[in-house]
């Protein structure tokens, strides 16, 4: 065994987890090796140091109420398996639990209501008793198969109920999930009855909801103990924010329309609420968002080829996600729809050994329109190995202008760039430099075995200044040129709110720097945080023409997507300049409509021309795109479009021999390698093989439901008969094992779409 | 009567996992979940759930269970109040609030203090895995069940973890 490979072993050597054959291996290896050794008191020192710190935390304790009502589930034998009682039944249950649990320290009312509560859970538990023993015969303690019906099942049954807690004068109205469980349900109610997703005590809905009732002190533990009784998930809706509100959560929840964060701090605009209400916020203009006209049905006869630019960024998922989840819908201009379907990982087969990508075209039926096909091109950039991840050299170009002191912009900034370091090593380097009122070098270029300077240069950051976002660019890239890996990874990071008011404001200037620069060979990150000053068609631009990607970090765990999970697709840039020219078949194919990539589209011409940039596939990317097509066939009409006047000079096309063949559609793709300029190209054609949506696969419904979600969040004349109830059950159909939960949020995403648009 | 000896039983099993587990479940979860009081509900359930448990079922993983159990459930609020509006910024904002602050007793390590600021800037999962190990003393097996996945990417994760933390520490 060597250094490497013991290094590997030596935490679980410290901690005593290694199989006696390799602890051997380990320890035979130490005996001669005074570094290993080393490296073993370094990690057992600082094992020993987290055991003390951790030791030291504070535990949380529960509550004398809650170890109470611990006693007392414990206490009562659950309901014997046998169909739910009656609600008569339930009532005499009731009161025997009642009776008994009074003579216990709390207060007689907080029992009455516990124990209707305990009724209901008896109940539920008399339905999961079987899924407990499956889920131990598995050997798992999984959470979803006992409990997860649980909440549901109960809510559908509490649906048509008074809400006890409108009698304790507290807020709200039932909250509920609509989707249909998958277990046993309470007898007399239909499932569907409630509707979804009712929020309450955010103002984001006018919906016939009590309105909440201002309780100015934080719930008691008898409220609590009300709380845990009744509905589980409507107490988080009832827990008034303005309780707990910090001013900086005030500030988090005005989306302020113009003059910028000032505005919001002072709390002055915001409703009693804290929120602008979702229809007075649309076509505001703070945040900037390009106008996007979808693209139309072409006739394949007149519009034989469609070309345009790959796009891996994600930002328009995020953002999206941020409206959503603060109670509006999104600007039209704000939703990308290629940006949403890409945000998924899709399972398309990764390309042979030595091949940069590989692309998979799938055909089937269109889940909004019966009679058309919808036909998705799917691209897989080779997957590179953490391990094998070329040296890297970066260049962190953070914006810490005085917009950039909020918590969730220049913080969030500074812990995602403390996760991405964390994933470099002694071959890999880092140099920050930032912008505010000037600019300036923070850190010069350092490898990150260092990773304590790094942090330090990190941590001692402040927001303050305007922003000189042209400046801090051509230092950036300045930086990177001085500290060039060949044959590595070279990229600047940019991290920023978008709010470039100083200096070059002029947009086609700051573009036209960062294209220069992008010659030099070095790649581009745009990062958006925050809200509310967000320029996101300026930040998109940017990285467009800086030959890189553009995300938009919201919270942490998108942080750890991109700079963790994803490191390597968002770092190493496996093919430059890619780009996509369909050429339809007349003979099969009346027209067709690309979905999304509305401001990638190319024209013909530049598909082969090698000075026109595209955009960049990252390691381990996919990138999809949908058509939608109307097909040659009985029965299907020709959608509307304009006519174009016969050619005076020519005479009419011709189709040639190919068209004869069961080719549907070719693809062609030309791609670069990284440091190349010269492109390849190639092509794959395909046919139709006449599946149904049906028969489709889990992948190819998915990335449909998200283009109807897209579709219809920017009340597209195209969606068909797609509406939300369809996007919902299509996605459910196309989640597969989601190990991440990201098509679970997606669903989450489309609830709250459909709840907020009143439909 | 059987049926009552039975249940004393079951309240003493109950009573002494919550003494022996319920602080430092709570903890756990408030990681979690962002802030105490959720982090309390969480684990105030987990236990109720406890109850309904048959005991020769749970017995010999009482430790393993509870924290799967707390984990699924405090994932679960997690995103349920992401639904509710509560965006994740806001759980980052509250988390500044309720995050434990480092021990305070005059004789703290400031070393053992750093350690535990710096192991929050880890990702996630290796931050909870750190937890795991160090703070509820889970051998890697237990910990790869809480956390749904293999013994090997625990012994992965940590290893990564303290290696980074070993660098920004640089302790000696």
């Amino acid at each position: 065994m060597n250094c490497q490979q013991t290094e590997e072993k030596l935490t679980a050597f410290a901690l005593e987890e290694l199989p006696d054959a390799q602890r051997r291996k380990v320890q035979a290896h130490l005996a001669d090796c005074e570094a290993c050794r080393a490296a073993l008191a370094d990690i057992c020192a600082t094992a020993d140091l987290l055991r003390e710190g951790l030791a030291g935390e504070p535990p949380l304790k529960l509550t004398d109420a809650q170890r109470a009502l611990i006693e007392l589930a414990a206490s009562t034998r659950p309901w014997p398996e046998s169909v739910p009682p009656p609600p008569h039944v339930r009532a005499l249950r009731w009161l025997a639990v009642a009776a008994a649990a009074a003579c216990l320290m709390l207060s007689s009312a907080a029992v009455a209501w516990w124990g209707r509560g305990q009724a209901d859970t008896d109940r539920v538990a008399a339905n999961s008793p079987n899924a407990s023993d499956m889920a131990e015969r598995r050997g798992q303690y999984s959470y979803d198969d006992v409990l997860d019906k649980e909440p549901r099942t109960r809510l559908a049954f509490e649906g048509d109920k008074k809400d006890p807690r409108d009698d304790a004068g507290k807020s709200g109205a039932v909250v509920t999930e609509g989707a249909p469980t998958p277990g046993p349900a309470p007898t007399g109610t239909p499932q569907s009855a409630p509707p979804d997703v009712g929020v309450t005590g955010y103002g984001d809905v006018p919906s016939p909801v009590t309105p909440p009732a201002a309780s100015p002190s934080r719930p008691t533990n008898e409220e609590v103990v009300l709380a845990f009784s009744s509905e589980k998930d409507s107490k988080w809706a009832r827990r008034d924010d303005r309780d707990r509100r910090s001013p900086l959560l005030h500030f988090s929840e005005a989306l302020t329309p113009d003059e910028g964060l000032e505005k919001g701090k002072d709390g002055k605009k915001l409703d009693a609420q804290g929120r602008e209400s979702p229809k007075d916020y649309r076509g505001l203009n703070a945040e900037e968002y390009d106008r996007i006209v979808d693209n139309p049905f072409l006739d394949s006869m007149g519009n034989p080829l469609s070309t345009f630019s790959i796009d891996v960024d994600t930002a328009s998922y995020s953002n999206v996600r941020r409206y959503l989840t603060g109670g509006q819908l999104p600007p039209h201009g704000a939703v990308r729809i290629e940006e949403l379907i890409n945000y998924f990982h899709y399972d398309y087969p990764p390309p042979d050994d030595g091949e940069p990508f590989a692309a998979s075209i799938e055909i089937a039926g269109c889940p909004w329109d019966l009679k058309h096909r919808l036909a998705r091109i799917g691209i897989k950039g080779r997957v590179i190995p953490a391990d094998k991840r070329p040296a890297t050299s970066l260049v962190f170009l953070l914006d810490v202008s005085g917009s950039m002191d909020q918590y969730n912009k220049l913080p969030l900034v500074i812990k995602s760039m403390k996760k991405l370091v964390g994933g470099l090593g002694e071959n890999d380097r880092v140099a920050i430099v930032v912008y505010a009122g000037a600019a300036g070098q923070v850190l010069p270029s350092t490898t990150c075995d260092h990773q304590e300077l790094i942090v330090k240069a990190l941590d001692g950051l402040h927001a303050g200044g305007s922003t000189a976002g042209g400046a801090g660019i051509q230092l950036a890239y300045k930086t990177a040129v001085d500290n060039f890996i060949k044959g590595g990874v070279n990229r600047v990071i940019l991290c920023t709110d978008g709010d470039f008011n100083v200096g070059v404001t002029d947009r086609s200037e700051l573009l036209r720097m960062i294209e220069s620069n992008a010659k030099s060979g070095v790649f581009l990150t745009v990062l958006g945080f925050g809200m509310g000053n967000v320029k996101d068609a300026t930040l998109e631009q940017l990285a467009d023409k800086g030959n890189g990607n553009y995300g938009y970090i919201d919270n942490e765990k998108e942080a750890e997507k991109l700079f963790v999970e994803e490191l390597s697709g968002t770092l190493v840039t496996i093919a430059k300049d890619v780009k996509i020219q369909v050429e339809f078949n007349p003979k099969r194919v009346v027209a067709y409509r690309l979905i999304g990539y509305e401001n990638r589209m190319l024209r013909a011409e530049d598909f082969n021309d090698d000075t026109k940039d595209a955009g960049e596939i990252g390691a381990g990317h996919t990138v999809t795109a949908l058509y939608e097509i109307v097909p040659v066939a009985d029965q299907v009409a020709k959608p509307v479009m304009a006519d174009v006047d016969p050619l005076k000079y020519q005479k009419p096309a011709s189709l040639a021999d190919a068209a004869d063949s069961d080719e549907m559609l070719t693809l062609k793709l030309r791609a670069k390698e990284p440091d190349g300029e010269v492109s390849k190209l190639t092509q794959f054609p395909a046919r139709d093989g006449g599946k149904k949506y049906g028969e489709a696969s889990r992948d190819f419904k998915f990335a449909a439901s998200v283009a109807a979600f897209g579709m219809l969040l920017r009340d597209s004349q195209y969606a068909g008969t797609a509406n939300w109830d369809t996007v919902i059950e299509l996605a459910g159909e196309g989640k597969g094992d989601d190990a991440r939960g990201r098509r679970a949020e997606f669903i989450d995403l489309a609830k709250q779409a459909k709840k907020l648009s009143g439909k | 009567m059987n049926d009552d000896e039975s249940i004393g039983e079951r309240r003493r099993w109950v009573a002494e996992a919550v003494d022996r587990y319920g602080d430092e479940l709570t903890r756990y979860a408030c990681r979690l979940t962002g802030d105490p009081e959720s982090a309390r509900d969480v684990v105030q359930e987990t236990f109720v759930r406890l109850c309904r448990q048959r005991v020769e079922q749970v017995n010999g993983h009482l430790g393993a269970w509870l924290y799967t159990v707390c984990r699924n459930r405090a994932l679960d609020v997690q995103r349920k109040e992401k639904r509710m509006g509560r965006a994740s910024e806001t759980v980052l904002a509250t988390q500044a609030d309720a995050a434990p602050p480092p021990p305070a007793a005059a004789e703290s390590n400031e070393s053992a203090a750093r350690a535990l600021t710096m192991l929050d800037d880890l990702p996630a999962n290796q931050a909870e895995a750190i937890r795991l190990k160090f703070q509820a003393g889970f051998s890697y097996r237990q910990i790869a069940h809480v956390l749904g996945t293999s013994a090997g990417n625990v012994g992965f994760l940590i290893h990564a973890g303290l290696k980074t933390l070993r660098a920004r520490l640089k302790v000696n």
